[in-house]
């Protein structure tokens, strides 16, 4: 495991100089360097020589969590531990602390990134999953100048790909306010805080009298990647959280998914992976939206 | 090649290095400071390159050296203070903290940052904090026994010295 030779090393200071790099070499040629938690295993292994690494480090609008009225804006280079230690995260986006408190570990806490992690989109990863169930707004600059918005549904495209454009750099994560919202996930993996071979992430919003007028679910560890669970969100919706019909959407789900067999779990476990963690994640996502933790 | 500067255990390194060189190798090969250790051939998963880049714990396996032009590193040489160790190096000791020391350097440079932020731990969250450092010799038990002596070793020094 060693790179290749790389022949240009550059650290801008502004979006805008990133992606005038980009522009100056074939398309995949240039990468982004965030926190290298992925990208320089595939560098090592050779699976990727890009000729220039654009190391983000140094760019100050790409950092930051910022909490308002109108929602949480997360700058694509905001690293785990930064989401970890964010105290004013709203109930309604907890998901994203269940999720970046668990990844790896603390080194890889330290320097792993949210727009890394989603830019990446591998199969077993914690914040796509989140991002997608949270309904996140992805923010995209491109070389030209022109700045995009995409619905986190339409950006993930499956496993290590997205709808991202060769010229593009994501800048931020956007999502909007909600109130009476929860959200939590979790996920299992054959080692504490390993790779999940399965995770789950529900968000639920409820009415006055405590009934849920709107769920989003979605999957991590399956072969088709992040995805969402809209069978079992259409269960949800109307219920107050009741473990029956809690228990009555994951079996649903399990049942639909296409869950693969692999060397770490085969395909009737992940259902029951499924089914275990979706009552927990969900009795947790409704006690949050009802203010109970 | 790059032209960097680094500053290791507060001394200033400044080297033409290739932009593919590895931190890890940068510390080790030019630095010669070999108490930083490469255990699974660079793949990010055995913590033993461990080291602090501006205080916080990173393995250095996982970073090109060019990323460190500009920071503050410090290793496991930079721990003592001449013959005066930490006392976290000193629990290690007293409660058989090691047995080959391979994976040590790594171990003391994540759990040093880790008693900064949480200086009373539970012992579930040692352990938690020890996931990203693998030892294959003491089953990880004298380890817990060193951090937990080590983070009432601060309180006690921290009282004593007002
Ligand atoms: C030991 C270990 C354990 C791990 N455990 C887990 C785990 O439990 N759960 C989990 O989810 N993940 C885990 N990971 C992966 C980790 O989460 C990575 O940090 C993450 O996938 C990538 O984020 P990064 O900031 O490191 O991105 P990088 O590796 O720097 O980049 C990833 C990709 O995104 C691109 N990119 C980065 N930023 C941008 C941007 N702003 N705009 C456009 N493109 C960009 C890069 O060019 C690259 O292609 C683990 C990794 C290791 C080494
Ligand atoms: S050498 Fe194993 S994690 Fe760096
Ligand atoms: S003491 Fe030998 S690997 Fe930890």
């Amino acid at each position: 495991m060693y790179p290749a030779v790389i022949e240009e090393y550059v650290r801008p200071t502004t979006v805008e100089d990133a992606v005038d790099v980009l522009g100056r070499y074939p398309g995949g040629e240039a990468i982004f360097l965030a926190g290298g938690q992925s990208v320089m295993q595939a560098i090592k292994s050779r699976m990727m020589r890009p000729r220039c690494v654009i190391d983000l480090q140094d760019i100050s609008s790409l950092k930051g969590i910022a909490v308002n009225a109108d929602g949480i804006r997360l700058g694509a280079m905001v690293r785990y531990v930064d989401i970890v230690r964010c105290a004013e995260l709203p109930p309604a986006y907890a998901a994203l602390r269940d999720a970046a408190q668990h990844v790896g570990d603390r080194q890889v806490r330290n320097r792993g990134t949210i727009g890394g992690s989603c830019c990446w989109n591998y199969l077993a990863s914690c914040l796509p999953a989140t991002v997608l169930a949270l309904g996140g707004t992805m923010m995209l600059l491109r070389q030209d100048g022109h700045r995009r918005e995409m619905a986190v549904d339409d950006f993930l495209i499956g496993p290590l790909e997205t709808a991202r454009g060769d010229d593009e750099i994501l800048t931020a994560i956007h999502f909007k306010a909600a109130t009476r919202t929860g959200s939590a996930y979790q996920k299992w993996g054959l080692l504490k805080d390993a790779l999940p071979v399965v995770g789950v992430c529900v968000k639920v919003s409820l009415d006055g009298d405590g009934r849920c007028i709107a769920a989003r679910i979605s999957l991590s560890g399956l072969a088709a990647g992040a995805q969402r669970a809209p069978g079992g969100e259409i269960v949800l919706v109307g219920s107050a959280g009741e473990t029956g019909i809690i228990e009555k959407a994951f079996a649903m789900i399990a049942e639909q998914v296409d869950a693969q067999s692999d060397q770490w779990a085969n395909s009737a476990y992940r259902q029951q992976l499924i089914r275990t963690l979706g009552r927990e994640v969900a009795t947790r996502a409704f006690g949050r939206a009802r203010g109970e933790s | 090649m790059k032209t960097i500067q680094v500053t290791i255990n507060g001394e200033l390194y400044q080297e033409t290095v290739p932009i593919r060189m590895l931190l890890v190798d940068f510390i080790r090969e030019r630095c010669g400071l070999t108490g930083t250790h490469v255990a699974c051939t660079y793949e990010g998963v055995c913590g033993a390159c461990t080291v602090q880049l501006d205080g916080e714990a990173i393995k250095s396996c996982m970073l090109l050296a060019v990323q460190a032009d500009g920071h503050r590193i410090t290793t496991v040489e930079g721990l003592a203070n001449g013959s005066d160790l930490t006392p976290l190096q000193t629990a290690f000791k007293a409660h058989h903290g090691l047995q080959c020391g391979f994976c040590t350097p790594g171990i003391l440079m994540n759990m040093t940052e880790f008693l900064e932020k949480n200086p009373e731990p539970t012992d579930d969250e040692i352990r938690y904090g020890l996931i990203g450092n693998l030892c294959r010799c003491t089953g990880y038990v004298h380890i817990v026994d060193a951090v937990r002596a080590a983070s009432k070793v601060a309180k006690q020094g921290g009282q004593d010295g007002g």
